[in-house]
This record gives C-alpha cells, sequence and structure tokens, in this order.
C-alpha cells in the first residue's frame, strides 16, 4: 500500500479556464479519502490527474514518493472505478476483472484464483461467465469495483461510484464500498457530491469549491468545525441555519441581537469573540442546536410552519425574516402546525462567521 | 347499423386499403427483381415474345414434318398456344445450334437425326417430341461468350475489397479523430469530406483519367479503388464518427488505466465495439464500389470491371437481352451475398445491448 501527495497542482483548460488551482494534499497509508464539493469544483478533474487521464499543467504527483506527473496511465500502479462503470460490454465479467492481470502476464492459475478471490469479496461468483449486459446496475457495480481490486494497486481511486444507483442500493453499496475498503486496506481517493455519501464513508473529507480545497478534515470536524460560511451551508441535512445578528457589549456580556431574538452569550462563547471587533456577525446553528423549551427559558418564540415527523425525530421549520430556519427535535412533544413554538440554542455548538471573509471565528 | 358495426366497417376498411397500398408498394418493387430473374432464364426466342412469358419453360416442345429443304421444325409457342415454324433444313449443325441457342434447349446431333428417322420410318406427316430446357443456358453463355466476364468478375471483387481496405483505414481513423478529439475547424472539415460527394463523377471523369495517367494507374483496379475511395471516405468518416461517438471514451481510458497502452485498449476494446459500425459502413463501400459504372466505363480499357461487362453486353451487337439480364443476375448475387452476410454481423450486438 501506498501514501499518495498532491503538490501544488494546478490544472488548465485552455488558457482562461482553470479547473484545479494549486492544490496540495497528502493522502496517508490505506486512508479512505474523499474529494466532495459540488459539480464543476474541480473534484473530479484532481482525480483524473492522479489517474494520469488528464495532463498535469503544473505542480508534482506523488505515489509512494514516486513521482508519476508525466507517466502514463498503465505505469502509476492506480485503479479506478469510473462513474459509468465502464466495464467493457464485449467481455464477460471474467473476462473484464482478468484483462488487467493478463496484461501484466500472470500465470493463468494465478489469474484463475485472484479473479475467483475478488469475485467472492465483491459478491458475483455466480455471474463470472454472464455478459455485463445480463447484470442489474448494482452488480455491474461490484464487478467494476471487483476489477478494480483484483489488480492491488497503489491508490484506488473512485469516481463518484454510486451516482447512477437507485437511492435504497446507493446506501447499502456505501456500507459495502467501506467494508470492501476495510478487507484490502488500499489508499482510496473517493469523489462524491453527495455530503451525506461523503460523511458517511470517509475517514478524511477534502472540500473543494471553485478548484480549491476548502477545508480538509474528518467528517465530525468538517461538521462540527466547518471552516466557513460555505462548508456549514454544505455538510449537513438539513444545512446550518444561519442569524445576521448584531454584537453588543452590556454588563460584562456579550449579546447577540437581532429583530427577533437577543442572546446573552456564556463565558466561554464570549472569549471566543474577544479578539473579534466588527460589530455584525454571522451566527450558525445546526438544526439540532436550536432546542424547544419552555417560553420562560427561550429567547425567542416562532409560529411553526411545518412540523415533518420522522419517526426518531421531527423536523419543524419556522420563517423568520423570509428565511426558513429548520430545527431537529425529539419526536415528541409535537407542536401543532401554526402554533407558537419557544426555542433557545445550545450554547456549546454555536458557529461564528465573519460575513465580509465568510471564515470561522473563534476557534 | 349501430354504432359499433359501424366501427367494425371503418375498421376493416382502412385496414384493407392499408394492406392493399402496402403490397403494392412491395409489388412495386419487388416486380421489376422478379421480371429480371425470370428473363435471365429465358431462351432468347420466348425472350422477345410479346408478352413476355412470366415464368420460364421447363422444357421445349417440339413438332417435325417434312419441310421444301428437308425437315420442317416448330416449336410451342405458349402465348400464342400453337406450334410455329422456326426452321427448314436438313443440317444437323445448322438444327443443333438453332435448337441450342434461341431456344435454349440441349440436344445432341444423334437425337435430331434419331428423330429424323422416326418421321420418315413412321410414314406419319409429323411428329412430335419434347427436350428438357437447359435453365442455365444463358449464364452459361454470357460467361462463356462474353469477353473477360471471368477477369472482370475477379477484377470487380478486388476493386470493392481494396476500396474497404482503403476507406475504412483512412476514413475510420479519421472518424475516430472527430469522435474523440477537439480541434480548430473541426465541423468545417467534417462537413468538407461530403463536398467531394457533390460532384458527379462523370463530371471530374476526364482531369480524373489525367491524374490516373500520370500517376500509371489507369485502367488498373488500385486507380479506380483509389476513385471509389475519395467518395467513400467521406461517407465511413460520418458513420464511423457516429458509432466512436456512441463509445464511451472512459471505456478505452478504464483498460489504460488497467496496464494497456493507447494502441492496445483502441485495438482490444473500442474496435471490436466498433465492429458492427465499421461492418456497416464496409457494406455501403461495397455496394457502391461493386455498382459503380459510369466512372468504370471511362476510367478503363483493356480491364474492364464487371459492371461495364454487363453494360457492353446490353448495348453490344451481340447483345440480347436475356444474355443481359443474366449478366445482371450474376453481377447482383455477391452484392446480395455480402449484405446478407454483413447484416447477420450488424445485428449480432454484444448480449443484446448497444453501447
Amino acid at each position: 500500500m501506498a501514501t499518495l501527495e498532491i503538490l501544488n497542482v494546478t490544472k488548465r483548460f485552455g488558457r482562461k479556464v482553470i479547473a484545479v488551482d494549486d492544490i496540495s494534499l497528502e493522502v496517508h497509508d490505506q486512508e479512505f479519502l474523499v474529494l466532495l464539493g459540488p459539480s464543476g469544483c474541480g473534484k473530479t478533474t484532481t482525480m483524473r490527474m492522479v489517474a494520469g487521464l488528464e495532463e498535469v499543467t503544473e505542480g508534482t504527483i506523488l505515489i509512494d514518493g514516486v513521482d508519476v506527473t508525466d507517466l502514463p496511465p498503465r505505469k502509476r500502479n492506480i485503479s479506478m472505478v469510473f462513474q459509468n462503470y465502464a466495464i467493457w460490454p464485449h467481455m464477460t465479467v471474467f473476462e473484464n476483472i482478468a484483462y488487467a492481470l493478463r496484461l501484466k502476464h500472470m500465470a493463468k492459475s494465478e489469474i484463475d484464483r485472484i479473479v475467483r478471490e475478488v469475485a467472492g469479496m465483491t459478491n458475483i461468483g455466480e455471474y463470472l461467465e454472464r455478459l455485463p449486459a445480463q447484470l442489474s446496475g448494482g452488480q455491474q457495480q461490484r464487478v467494476a469495483v471487483a476489477r478494480a481490486i483484483a489488480v492491488s494497486p497503489k491508490v484506488f481511486l473512485m469516481d463518484e461510484p454510486l451516482s447512477n444507483l437507485d437511492a435504497k442500493l446507493r446506501v447499502s453499496m456505501r456500507t459495502e464500498l467501506k467494508a470492501i475498503h476495510a478487507s484490502a486496506k488500499a489508499t482510496t481517493v473517493f469523489v462524491t457530491h453527495d455530503q451525506s455519501e461523503a460523511m458517511s464513508i470517509a475517514d478524511r473529507i477534502v472540500i473543494m469549491r471553485d478548484g480549491k480545497i476548502i477545508q480538509t478534515g474528518t467528517p465530525e470536524e468538517v461538521y462540527e468545525k466547518s471552516a466557513n460560511l460555505f462548508v456549514a451551508d454544505f455538510i449537513g441535512t438539513p444545512p446550518t441555519n444561519f442569524f445576521d445578528v448584531t454584537l453588543q457589549k452590556s454588563n460584562g456580556t456579550l449579546h447577540l441581537v437581532n429583530p427577533h431574538f437577543d442572546l446573552s452569550l456564556d463565558a466561554a462563547n464570549t472569549a471566543r469573540l474577544n479578539g473579534y471587533n466588527k460589530e455584525q456577525l454571522v451566527l450558525g446553528v445546526r438544526p439540532e442546536n436550536i432546542v424547544l423549551t419552555s417560553e420562560k427559558d427561550s429567547i425567542m418564540g416562532m409560529t411553526a410552519l411545518v412540523v415533518e415527523p420522522q419517526g426518531s425525530h421531527q423536523v419543524i421549520a419556522f420563517k423568520m425574516d423570509e428565511k426558513m430556519v429548520k430545527v431537529v427535535a425529539p419526536s415528541q412533544p409535537k407542536p401543532d402546525m401554526g402554533s407558537t413554538i419557544h426555542l433557545n440554542f445550545s450554547q456549546g455548538t454555536l458557529r461564528f462567521f465573519d460575513p465580509e471573509t465568510t471564515f470561522a471565528i473563534g476557534d | 347499423m349501430n354504432r359499433k358495426t359501424k366501427k367494425t366497417v371503418y375498421k376493416a376498411v382502412k385496414e384493407t386499403i392499408f394492406y392493399l397500398f402496402v403490397t403494392g408498394l412491395i409489388g412495386a418493387m419487388l416486380l421489376p427483381v422478379y421480371f429480371i430473374i425470370s428473363l435471365s432464364f429465358l431462351s432468347t426466342r420466348e425472350a422477345y415474345r410479346y408478352p413476355l412469358p412470366l415464368v420460364p419453360a421447363l422444357q421445349t416442345k417440339f413438332e417435325m414434318t417434312h419441310g421444301e429443304r428437308g425437315y420442317l421444325l416448330s416449336v410451342y409457342d405458349r402465348v400464342e398456344k400453337d406450334y410455329q415454324t422456326v426452321l427448314d433444313t436438313s443440317e444437323l449443325e445448322k438444327m443443333e445450334v438453332y435448337i441450342k441457342s434461341q431456344l435454349g434447349t440441349s440436344i445432341s446431333q444423334e437425337e435430331i437425326q434419331a428423330e429424323m428417322d422416326r418421321l420418315d420410318d413412321s410414314g406419319e406427316d409429323s411428329i412430335f417430341f419434347t427436350k428438357p430446357r437447359n435453365l442455365l443456358y444463358n449464364y452459361d453463355t454470357f460467361f462463356k461468350v462474353t469477353r473477360d466476364a471471368v477477369p472482370a468478375l475477379i477484377r470487380s471483387l478486388e476493386i470493392a475489397a481494396l476500396t474497404i481496405l482503403i476507406s475504412i483505414t483512412i476514413g475510420g481513423l479519421a472518424g475516430y479523430a472527430f469522435a474523440r478529439y477537439i480541434f480548430k475547424g473541426k465541423d468545417a472539415l467534417k462537413f468538407s469530406v461530403l463536398f467531394v460527394r457533390m460532384f458527379p463523377g462523370v463530371a471530374i471523369a476526364l482531369p480524373m483519367v489525367i491524374i490516373l495517367a500520370k500517376a500509371n494507374l489507369y485502367d488498373e483496379p488500385l486507380g479506380l479503388s483509389l476513385i471509389y475511395s475519395v467518395g467513400a471516405i467521406g461517407l465511413t468518416i460520418w458513420i464511423t464518427a457516429s458509432i466512436f461517438m456512441g463509445i464511451p471514451e472512459s471505456l478505452e481510458q478504464a483498460a489504460q488505466v488497467f496496464g494497456a497502452t493507447k494502441f492496445q485498449a483502441f485495438m482490444r476494446i473500442t474496435f471490436p465495439l466498433a465492429l458492427p459500425g465499421l461492418a456497416a459502413s464496409a457494406m455501403y463501400t461495397f455496394l457502391g464500389a461493386w455498382n459503380e459504372t459510369v466512372g468504370a466505363i471511362i476510367l478503363t480499357q483493356f480491364k474492364p470491371t464487371f459492371s461495364v461487362v454487363v453494360y457492353q453486353t446490353l448495348l453490344g451487337a451481340s447483345g440480347q437481352v436475356n444474355l443481359a439480364a443474366a449478366g445482371g443476375i450474376a453481377m447482383a448475387l455477391p452484392a446480395v451475398f455480402f449484405t446478407f452476410f454483413i447484416r447477420r454481423y450488424i445485428n449480432q450486438m454484444w448480449g443484446g445491448v448497444t453501447v
């Protein structure tokens, strides 16, 4: 197994379009790293550069310390699962998996052994003699994965491999991929635009936007300590609620004031904002950190616009200044639609953002 | 009549008209084909009768009597439904040749002599006898009598094969480039390859003759196939470009990732997947090169193609319409076989799925 280093890599298409803008990142041995971002953020281009399918305009890519920047794909010791699987329709499942091994001039018995082993791992053992057209989407996906792990690559690349599957299958394949990764122990780079997929599968997430890396961290880190407004909004369903507030000081405590509420911060949060000397602030609160409470303990009373029971919990939406605010609360007590709900924020999890730079403050 | 019967009647009428129309359409297409096939089996005498017999006779009925110059031979005429006198001679050879060439019937001089003896011995006015027709006589004659028929057939096959080879190689590679790469002037170039097809062959035949003569390729199969390739390449580019576009690039890229060179990836992945399309394109090229006549008339002299030979048979002094029909059928057969052979290939998609 191996490490992958991407050093100051830039990709330009033509003169104007910058798809990837001077990014650097390191993937550790056996790590499952997810490149996450909206479409057009450069995540797929980054992966294709690692694969050697796109030329690198500037920068260096190292696999296990070896510079592979100018090597053709076949010499990089990588394997890849494509978004459309890219399994060869005119070859049987067996041939699809065996093709790469044949190119390595392996002995026939060895090829046979490896194919059966990976087919077992991916549960396609009984379909080896079939053509891809006779398989379902999920099975084709497994063939693509089996083919990719058969070559025991140094780096395993997956380009949105689950996006062509239906919702239910996607979730179960997610778990399976994670299990396969655990047993194959391959250094993996996984590209997706689906944040919940990234959260559930990644050891570490790299969030990209406009060709740049915005934040790198474990799923917990990017969720709880989102680096800027974009990440806080992009990660989590429902996303973080944002409130434009004014900072006011009275009697030594800080107040975050908004036409709808006046939140007096506790000592810890006051300390976090010590160095901040602008008046305006964006307060970010995760939906589960807005709590329903008694009128006495609340800082605001709002009208519950929509109540969506989810079984294990419920999502309550209310409107504040034309913006929808969503609350994730335990399933009981259940407020009536249109009734007044009393709310407070849980102080330990508040996020502060500078409205000008959009970056988080007080971490 | 209630509404339901009305509806049923309306439907029946509609369907009847529809099927009549379809039948008529099929008839209009198949009748000429049937006509030429049937004509190619008729004897020369029957081929010039009016109305033309629709089915070739399987045997010829003769009546023999004594004539002024020897023996008077009459043949049963299917149009007039009566015996008509065709020959009055005592020469066995003359009679044999006539029966063979005009009536398409095999008979030996001994057999004729035997019939004559029978007439003399019987003492009756006339005798009747029947001989089987030699149905393939026209084909036999066409290849035997027509100058160069067999070499021309081989030459035509050679030209068609060369044309396919040249146009698939150049056109296929160009089609691949059009499908896979973005470059300046791509659209204009792709359109311009159709340009050459806008000019009728005859219009540019003279310069072609000069160019070919200068290249020492006039009256050579290679020269003709080069000319045919010019038009065929354009069509091949368009067909193959869309075929290659339909094959996802990621299939090739996957092969590259898994250890293949670009060339290996093309040969092992893209090429086999494109084969049905390439076969279709080869079929068009074959038909074009095989059937082309006008250019071949101008661009050949001592080494005509098969189509030229058929054409000359139709026009030539020895021209007999039934011989020309036999030549036409002989010419159509390879095209039909090739088309059916290729068609099976086109239909053979991988696991029932088009990529």
